[in-house]
């Protein structure tokens, strides 16, 4: 893809084939305009004028000042009510976090890591005989949500219906920038997962599981148990982001090993690189482009005035390649030791499942690459990462050297 | 040379902890304590990793 100088800079970031080589688009806005107005609407499906923020300081000034830049009302995917935690800012968003924050913990997660690990070698024994797999089918896709069924303690059959409500409200079929489609796809869907959980909840406040969800019917603020429209407003969350960014991240890391040999046999060659290797590929991947925000209080970035109101698009994966930050930041360096990336934001809105999905990303990586050291993707084969959230439509791997 | 973190400005990315856990341990909550501010020199190469990771700004390392 290449940019012309006067494209709209939304539309640079969301063209069809942004996704597959973000890093030009990026480059394109950290150079051409850090702080971009663009009259094109935003990720949000907004229509309007959206502001784009690519540089790491701007980002990371933002991400940290939601009095400025507020989590609040700026991302519509068919909920009634403000996700929780991610679209309730400070003061009142602390306690949701004091909740949320010690069932997501890396000591929580760590426990997790054996049953994990028995499960990604389920999944790569259901096709490793055959010598090849579509990776983002076959493993991608499953593995996470698997996983995330079980915190929950939610049937596994229900799984294609969950996967069906994920990709009508993170990339619903319809005609690129038709956002009245898109609006009423997600507002149908959102009915479906108010409708599930309502049922969840009910059959688990007749009796209590091993699961998430019997926990948050036990759980306490301020000494009040939550609400039922509180508890709806976490799964409604929940669903949302722990069955897509995983998918994506693991899409985007294999893909780039499959074409980088000399990094992927450093990984084989010497397993316990793999949390250095996580943390570096999701700075150079940065599977989560963007995140959106809204103007709260006027205030001037760069030379360009944000006014209340305004929608906000933080380029993470453009802050994540800025060399005002990063030392050779389009080079992959597991070497380098200060990496403090903006994959999973930062501020009080940082990924709640952060600690989640590192464990499942460095546990697949590990056990993918301990079974299968050599793979790679055959010649002429046909597939795209989707804008926004970066998954790939298919991912065909042969195993082996050969 | 001593270590500090700011409990206000720490969000819990656990990159500390991960980098120089004879330096840092997690609460419950999964934000950042430090075990022992004062540091022995053999800690002082994984205490200034940690620092140099915490993507808030929040550990601060003095030479006193």
């Amino acid at each position: 893809m290449d940019v012309q100088p006067d494209t709209d800079p939304a539309m640079v970031l969301f063209s069809p084939d942004a996704a597959d080589e973000p890093h030009k688009p990026y480059r394109h806005l950290l150079e051409q305009c850090p702080v971009a107005r663009s009259d094109n609407g935003s990720i949000s499906g907004a229509a309007g004028a959206s502001v784009l923020i690519s540089r790491f300081e701007d980002l990371n000034w933002a991400l940290k000042h939601p009095e400025f830049i507020s989590s609040e009302d700026a991302v519509a995917i068919g909920n009634d009510r403000p996700l929780i935690p991610l679209q309730i800012d400070p003061p009142e968003h602390a306690k949701y976090r004091r909740l949320l924050d010690p069932e997501f913990s890396p000591k929580k997660m760590a426990a997790l890591e054996p049953d994990f690990r028995v499960l990604v070698n389920q999944v790569i024994d259901q096709f490793l005989d055959r010598g090849e797999c579509d990776f983002h089918e076959d493993f991608a896709t499953p593995l996470p949500s698997t996983f995330f069924l079980r915190l929950t303690a939610l049937p596994l059959s229900d799984l294609p219906v969950f996967l069906q409500w994920r990709d009508n409200i993170i990339r619903p079929d319809v005609e690129p920038g038709d956002f009245d489609a898109a609006a009423e796809i997600r507002a149908a869907t959102g009915k479906e997962i108010y409708a599930y959980f309502e049922r969840a909840l009910d059959d688990r406040t007749a009796q209590r599981d091993h699961g998430l969800l019997s926990r948050l019917l036990d759980a306490e603020i301020e000494g009040h148990s939550l609400t039922r429209e509180e508890l709806l407003d976490i799964c409604y969350l929940l669903i949302i982001a722990g069955l897509d960014t995983v998918t994506a991240t693991l899409d985007c890391m294999i893909h780039f090993l499959a074409r980088h040999p000399d990094e992927r046999r450093r990984l084989v060659e010497d397993p316990t690189l793999s949390p250095v290797v996580v943390e570096e590929l999701m700075r150079f991947e940065t599977p989560v482009m963007v995140t959106a925000r809204t103007v709260k209080q006027d205030v001037t970035l760069g030379d360009v005035e944000l006014r209340a109101g305004d929608n906000v698009t933080l380029v993470l994966g453009a802050g994540n390649i800025d060399a005002e930050e990063f030392r050779e930041p389009e080079t992959v360096d597991f070497d380098r030791g200060r990496n403090r990336h903006l994959a999973f934001g930062a501020g009080p809105h940082r990924c709640l499942g952060s600690h989640l999905a590192r464990l499942e990303v460095r546990v697949a990586l590990e056990e993918w690459h301990r079974r299968i050291p050599d793979y790679r993707i055959p010649d002429g084969a046909e597939f795209h990462f989707s804008p926004g959230i970066r998954q790939t439509d298919t991912l065909p791997l042969v195993f082996g050297s050969g | 040379m001593k270590v500090r973190v700011d409990a206000a400005t720490c969000q819990g990315h656990g990159r500390c902890y991960a980098l120089a856990p004879d330096v840092f341990e997690s609460d419950d909550h999964g934000h950042c304590m430090v075990i022992d501010a004062e540091l022995t020199p053999e800690q002082e190469a994984a205490a200034r990793a940690g620092a140099d990771n915490c993507p808030e700004d929040a550990i601060t390392l003095t030479d006193d």
